[in-house]
C-alpha cells in the first residue's frame, strides 16, 4: 500500500502547478469567484450577528428591560427595581409633527420619544450639536427631530416646530439613537424630555402610551436575574427582556437572508464545477505525453492521479484561502452602507470555523467534478508513446466513484442543511437544483440524439452547426447545463423579487386606503367623519373602535411562561394589542371555524386570527384572558378569522363582542380614501384636530418598497455571478473546442468555406443551445418563483414579461458575443504553419 | 552466462471491431546479461509489439515472459510498473520528454522516482558528458532533435538498468546525430552490463551488436 501522502509527489504537483496555472486560469477565476461570494456572505452574516450581540445592552437600552405591556409602572415595584441600579424611564408615543399651525403646514407622522436624564444608559446619542441632548433637558419646551425632518423642512437651530399645535424651540437634530427602536429603523422620529412631554398634555386614554422602563445595574456581578424574577412574579403582565433577547426579529431575517444568499453562492459554485471538470478534462488531455512518459517509467496510474489531486486540492486551498481573505477586507465596504441603512457597525475577522466551511464547499464541488476527470488518466496509455497516435480521454465513471460523488453530494447538502435555521428549504433547494441539472442534461442529449438522425441539410452554415452540435467532442451539453443554470437562477428572482414588489404596490390603488388616522377621541369621532365629509363627499370611511388589550392568559395559564420568542405568532404576547368590536364580522374576514358573536350573552367573547390561534395552540371554546385598563377579564373564544393583514384595510388580531364592549371607554382608528385625494390638507386638518394622528399610506408604502428595491438589488447582483460564472465556463469550453477544430478550419478555409459561413454556423449553433435554455429555465423559473411566492409568502403570483425577457436577452446577447470574440482568432488559421507542423 | 530475460512462445492479438489481428505469433527468445541485441524487420513485422510486451506495457495472449527469474506476465500493472521503474529504460523513435520538465528535470526524475540522493547533481554529470552542459534549463522546446534524444538516452540509463529498450531511436535524426546517439548507447550499456535491445532499420547499426534478430509476420526466422 502506497503512503497517501508522499512528499516527492507533493513536489511534482506544485512543479506542474507552477509551470501550467496559465491553461486552468478558468478553474482559477470561477473558483475564486464563488468562493469569494460564499465568503463574503459568511463573513457579513458572522459579523452582523456578533455585533448585535455585543450591543445588546446598547440596542436594550440597558441590563434589563421591564415590558409592562404598556402601562405605566407601579410605584412600590419601581422602588424595588430601584434597588438593582439605574432606571431611565422613556415614554414613546406616534404624533404629529408640523412646521407651522397654518393650515397649509408641512406634517410629520413622527415616533416622539420623552427621555429622562439618564438616557441613554449605553452608548451614544449622536446628534448636532452634540450636546442636544443636554440641551433638551436645560431648554423650556425644547425638542430635537431627527435629521431628515430638519432637512426637509430647512430648519435651524431655534427655530420652532408644533406638535398638538404646541410650539417646541428645535436645539439640533439626531443622527442615530442607540436603541434602535421598532419604529425608528425606518420611520420619522423627535426626541423631547420628560418634562416637556408632560407639558403636552396628552388627553388621550392612555392606551398608546408605551412606558419603557430600563435598567443599568449598580453591580454588574450580582446574580440579578433570579432576584428580579422574583419580584415580577408578582406583577404577572409585567416581563423582563435581557440584552440576548434583544434585536430577535433582524437575527431572524439576517439569518434567513444570509441562508439564501449562500444557497445561491453554492449554486454559482456548482456551475463553476461544470467549468472546472471540463477545463480539467482538457488539461489533461493536453498533458497526455507527459502521462504517458511518466507511466513507461514505472508512476503507477493511482502516483499520477494523486499528484493531479494535490494539484487540485493546493489550488483549492491557496484560492480557498485568499478568497477568504478578500473577502474579510472587503467587509469594510459594505459596512459603509451597514451603518447608513441599519445604523449598525461590523468589524471583520478571521472565523475559522467560517473559512473551514467555505473550505468544505469548495473541496466538495472540487470533488463531486473532479472524481470522474482526473480518472479519466487510467485511459492513457504508454504504448501510445510507440504508436505517435493520443486518443483524447473522456470523463470515467467507476462504482468506487459514482459512489464517492453521491457522498460528495450528500456531504454538501448537509454541511448547508447542518447550521441552517430552515433545513428543509435548503434541501428542497438542492433538489431542485440537480432536477434542473439533470433536465438540462437530459434535454441537451435528446437534441443531440434527434439531430443525428437528420441528414439532409442544405443550407452550409446550419449543416456545419449540426454537424458541431452532433459531434462527440461537442460543446452543447456544457453550454447548455452551465447558461441553463445561471439562467434559470437569474429569472426565477427577477419572477420572486417583481411579484414581490408588485404585491406591494399593487395594494396601493385598490383596496389601501389614502390614510390611516389614529387617535380619534370618542367626542369628536362625529365632528371628524363630518369634516372629512364636508371636505370630499365622495371619501369613502370606515372607523372602528379601539381599545388597548394584553393577552395575559391562555386558559388560565401564562403564555410567556410555555411559549416561545421563536414562535410566529409571539408578537401578540409581546406587548398590548388594539382589539375592536364589532356587530357584523369584517367582509375581508372570512370566518373559518366557529360562529359570529351571540349578541344576547353579555359576557366576553373573542374573535381570534386563525394563524394566530394555530401557532399559539388556541382552540375554539378556550379560555382568553385579557387585560384592559389594569383589569383582567376571562372571555372566550367563539370564532376563528383569516386575517390578512397585506391589505393595509383595518384588521385586528382580537375583535370583541359589542355588548360585552359597550361600556369600555375607547378611542377611534379610521381610514379614507379620497375622490380627490390633493384636496385633502393635513395642516388645516390637523389646525382643527390637533390629536389626531394622520398618516399617508402613500408615503408609508413608499419607504417599505425603497427596502424592498434595496434587498432586491442585493441579491440580483449575487445571483448574477452565477451567470458570469455560467459565461466564463463557456467562453472556456468554446475555447477549447475552437482549438481542436482549428484544423477543421483550416481545411474548410482551403475548401473554399469562407469564415462568415463559420461566424454564422457558431451564432446557428447558439441559437439553438439558447433557445432549448429558453424554454427550460422558463418552465422552471415559474415553477420555482410560483412556489415561493404562493407557497412561502402566501402572495399572489403573475406572470412578469418584459424584465423576464429583457434578461433573457441580455444574457443572450453577451454570450454571443463572447463566444464569436473566443471562436474569432480560430476562425481564420493562418495555414503555412499549420501544414508545416501537421 | 545466466539469461536476464526469457520470452516463452509468446502470443499477441489485437481484437478490433469484426476482426482479431495476430500480432505476434510464438516467439521464443534468451538474451544474456549485458547482451547487445539488435532486432530487424519490414515495417509492420511486429517489432514494436515485442519491445512493448517486453517493457509490460502490453499484456500478452499467451506464452511466459521471464524476467530475472521472475514470470513477468503474470504481473499485475502495478508490479509491471514498479519493475519499469527500477530495471527498465526506454528509448522511443519520436524521443519524448516531458515538456514542461527542463533537461535535467527529465533525467533526475528518473532518479528521485526510486529515491536515490543528490539525483540533481548526478544528472547534470551524466548530461555533461552527454554534452549538454548548456542545455540543462532549457526545455525540449528549446531543443534540437538530437540534443532531445540524447536526453531521453540519458534518462534511460542513468539508473544503470538490467535492460535498455529502443524503438528505432535514430530513426528521426540525420546520420550524423544518429551514429551519435547509438554510440552512446552502446557506450554506457556496455558500461553499466546493461542488456540492450534496439529496433533498428540500419543494417551497419545492427551489425555491431552481439546478436541481429529478425522478424517477419510476427514471428523470429
Ligand atoms: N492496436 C492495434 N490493433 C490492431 N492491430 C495493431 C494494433 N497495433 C498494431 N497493430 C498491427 O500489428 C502489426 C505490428 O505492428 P508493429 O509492432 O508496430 O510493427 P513494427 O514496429 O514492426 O513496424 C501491424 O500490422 C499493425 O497494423
Ligand atoms: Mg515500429
Amino acid at each position: 500500500m502506497e503512503k497517501l501522502f508522499n512528499f516527492q509527489d507533493f513536489k511534482y504537483a506544485i512543479r506542474d502547478l507552477t509551470r501550467s496555472y496559465k491553461k486552468i486560469s478558468t478553474i482559477i477565476f470561477t473558483l475564486f469567484i464563488s468562493l469569494f461570494v460564499l465568503s463574503v456572505i459568511l463573513s457579513l452574516e458572522y459579523s452582523l450577528k456578533k455585533e448585535l450581540n455585543a450591543n445588546a445592552k446598547i440596542l436594550l437600552g440597558g441590563d434589563f428591560e421591564i415590558n409592562t405591556r404598556n402601562e405605566k409602572v407601579d410605584d412600590q415595584y419601581f422602588k424595588k427595581i430601584e434597588k438593582f441600579g439605574i432606571i431611565s424611564s422613556t415614554v414613546e408615543f406616534s404624533t404629529m409633527l408640523t412646521n407651522s399651525t397654518r393650515s397649509d403646514a408641512k406634517t410629520f407622522f413622527i415616533r416622539l420619544k420623552a427621555i429622562d436624564q439618564k438616557y441613554p444608559l449605553y452608548g451614544d446619542v449622536q446628534s448636532f450639536p452634540d450636546k442636544a441632548l443636554s440641551l433638551l433637558q436645560t431648554t423650556k419646551n425644547s425638542i430635537v427631530v431627527n435629521r431628515k425632518i430638519f432637512e426637509t423642512l430647512k430648519l435651524k437651530v431655534n427655530d420652532t416646530v408644533y406638535i398638538k399645535q404646541t410650539p417646541f424651540k428645535v436645539v439640533g437634530y439626531i443622527e442615530s439613537v442607540p436603541d434602535l427602536g421598532r419604529a425608528l429603523l425606518f420611520g420619522d422620529f423627535a426626541v423631547v424630555s420628560t418634562n416637556s412631554f408632560l407639558n403636552l398634555n396628552i388627553n388621550t386614554l392612555g392606551s398608546f402610551i408605551n412606558y419603557e422602563y430600563r435598567v443599568k445595574l449598580n453591580n454588574e456581578n450580582i446574580n440579578f436575574k433570579q432576584e428580579v424574577e422574583n419580584l415580577t412574579k408578582n406583577y404577572p403582565s409585567y416581563s423582563v427582556r435581557y440584552p440576548e433577547n434583544s434585536s430577535n426579529n433582524l437575527k431572524k431575517l439576517i439569518d434567513n437572508f444570509s441562508q439564501f444568499l449562500s444557497l445561491v453562492s453554492i449554486s454559482a459554485m456548482l456551475i463553476a464545477g461544470i467549468g472546472i471538470a471540463n477545463t480539467l478534462i482538457s488539461f489533461i488531455n493536453q498533458k497526455n505525453i507527459s502521462i504517458a512518459i511518466m507511466k513507461s517509467l514505472g508512476f503507477t496510474t493511482s502516483t499520477i492521479k494523486k499528484i493531479f489531486y494535490f494539484e487540485i486540492f493546493t489550488l483549492l486551498t491557496i484560492i480557498s484561502l485568499l478568497a477568504y481573505l478578500l473577502a474579510i477586507l472587503s467587509v469594510p465596504i459594505v459596512n459603509a452602507y451597514l451603518v447608513k441603512t441599519l445604523g449598525i457597525a461590523v468589524q471583520s475577522e478571521f472565523i475559522i470555523q467560517n473559512f473551514i466551511k467555505v473550505f468544505l464547499s469548495g473541496f466538495l464541488v472540487v470533488s463531486i467534478f473532479c472524481l470522474p476527470t482526473i480518472s479519466a488518466i487510467q485511459q492513457i496509455k504508454p504504448t501510445s508513446l510507440f504508436r505517435n497516435v493520443f486518443q483524447p480521454c473522456e470523463f470515467y465513471f467507476t462504482k468506487k466513484n459514482i459512489s464517492l460523488i453521491i457522498l460528495a453530494i450528500i456531504s454538501l447538502i448537509l454541511l448547508f442543511a447542518f447550521d441552517s435555521k430552515k433545513p428543509f428549504y435548503t434541501i428542497m433547494y438542492f433538489l431542485v437544483f440537480f432536477i434542473i441539472c439533470l433536465t438540462l442534461y437530459g434535454l441537451s442529449k435528446l437534441i443531440i440524439f434527434y439531430l443525428r438522425k437528420i441528414n439532409f441539410i442544405k443550407f452550409l452554415p446550419l449543416r456545419l452547426a449540426v454537424k458541431n452540435i452532433t459531434n462527440p467532442k461537442t460543446i452543447f451539453p456544457i453550454t447548455v447545463l452551465s447558461l441553463g443554470l445561471g439562467v434559470t437562477l437569474l429569472l426565477s428572482l427577477t419572477l420572486i423579487g417583481y411579484n414581490f414588489k408588485k404585491e406591494v404596490q399593487k395594494s396601493i390603488p385598490e383596496i389601501a386606503p389614502d390614510y390611516f388616522f389614529v387617535s380619534i377621541q370618542n367626542t369628536e369621532k362625529d365632528e371628524f367623519v363630518k369634516y372629512l365629509k364636508n371636505n370630499d363627499k365622495n371619501a369613502v370611511i370606515e372607523t372602528m373602535p379601539i381599545v388597548s388589550a394584553t393577552l395575559t392568559k391562555i386558559n388560565k395559564k401564562d403564555p410567556l411562561s410555555y411559549i416561545k420568542q421563536n414562535n410566529d405568532s409571539f408578537w401578540v404576547l409581546e406587548r398590548d394589542r388594539r382589539i375592536s368590536w364589532s356587530n357584523t364580522p369584517p367582509k375581508d374576514n372570512p370566518i373559518t371555524e366557529g360562529n359570529w358573536f351571540d349578541a344576547n350573552n353579555k359576557s366576553l367573547q373573542i374573535s381570534l386570527d386563525a394563524k394566530v390561534a394555530k401557532d399559539l395552540n388556541i382552540k375554539l371554546n378556550d379560555s382568553l384572558t385579557l387585560k384592559i385598563y389594569g383589569r383582567e377579564i376571562e372571555g372566550k373564544v367563539t370564532s376563528l378569522r383569516k386575517v390578512d393583514y397585506r391589505d393595509l384595510s383595518i384588521n385586528f388580531v382580537m375583535l370583541i363582542n359589542p355588548s360585552f364592549a359597550a361600556n369600555i371607554p375607547h378611542e377611534y382608528i379610521a381610514t379614507a380614501k379620497f375622490k380627490n385625494l390633493p384636496d385633502f390638507k393635513e395642516g388645516a386638518f390637523l389646525q382643527k384636530f390637533k390629536n389626531i394622528s394622520t398618516i399617508k399610506v402613500s408615503d408609508y408604502l413608499g419607504k417599505v418598497t425603497e427596502i424592498i428595491n434595496k434587498i432586491f438589488i442585493a441579491v440580483i447582483i449575487i445571483s448574477s455571478i452565477a451567470v458570469i460564472i455560467g459565461l466564463t465556463v463557456i467562453s472556456s469550453a468554446v475555447i477549447v473546442q475552437a482549438r481542436l477544430s482549428v484544423y477543421q478550419n483550416l481545411i474548410f478555409k482551403i475548401l473554399g468555406i469562407n469564415s462568415s459561413n463559420l461566424i454564422l454556423a457558431s451564432i446557428i449553433e447558439f441559437l439553438i443551445s439558447f433557445l432549448s435554455i429558453i424554454f427550460i429555465a422558463v418552465i422552471f423559473s415559474i415553477g420555482v418563483s410560483y412556489f415561493v411566492i404562493e407557497a412561502i409568502f402566501k402572495l399572489n403570483w403573475s406572470l412578469e414579461i418584459i424584465n423576464s425577457s429583457f434578461v433573457l436577452l441580455f444574457i443572450g446577447t453577451v454570450t454571443i458575443i463572447l463566444i464569436l470574440l473566443n471562436n474569432y482568432k480560430f476562425l481564420s488559421p493562418k495555414v503555412y504553419p499549420l501544414v508545416r507542423n501537421e | 552466462m545466466k539469461s536476464l530475460l526469457e520470452l516463452q512462445d509468446i502470443y499477441l492479438n489485437y481484437k478490433t471491431e469484426n476482426s482479431l489481428v495476430e500480432v505476434i505469433k510464438g516467439v521464443n527468445l534468451k538474451i544474456n546479461s549485458g547482451e547487445n541485441v539488435a532486432v530487424v524487420g519490414k515495417s509492420g513485422s511486429g517489432k514494436t509489439s515485442l519491445i512493448m510486451l517486453i517493457a509490460g506495457l502490453e499484456k500478452v495472449t499467451s506464452g511466459k515472459i521471464i524476467f530475472e527469474d521472475q514470470d513477468i506476465s503474470a504481473y499485475s500493472e502495478d508490479e509491471l510498473a514498479d519493475l519499469r521503474k527500477r530495471k527498465i529504460g526506454i528509448v522511443f523513435q519520436s524521443f519524448y520528454l516531458i515538456p514542461n520538465y527542463t533537461a535535467l528535470e527529465n533525467v533526475s526524475l528518473v532518479l528521485e522516482i526510486n529515491k536515490i540522493e543528490n539525483a540533481q547533481k548526478k544528472s547534470a554529470e551524466l548530461l555533461d558528458q552527454f554534452g549538454l552542459k548548456d542545455r540543462l534549463n532549457h526545455f525540449p522546446s528549446q531543443l534540437s532533435g538530437g540534443e532531445q534524444q540524447r536526453v531521453a538516452i540519458a534518462r534511460s540509463i542513468i539508473l544503470s538498468p538490467k535492460l535498455i529498450l529502443a524503438d528505432e531511436p535514430s530513426g528521426n535524426l540525420d546520420s550524423e546525430n544518429s551514429k551519435l546517439i547509438i554510440q552512446l548507447l552502446f557506450k554506457y550499456s556496455k558500461q553499466n552490463n546493461s542488456s540492450l535491445i534496439l529496433v533498428t532499420h540500419d543494417q551497419s547499426i545492427a551489425k555491431e551488436c552481439d546478436k541481429i534478430i529478425e522478424i517477419k509476420d510476427g514471428k523470429i526466422i
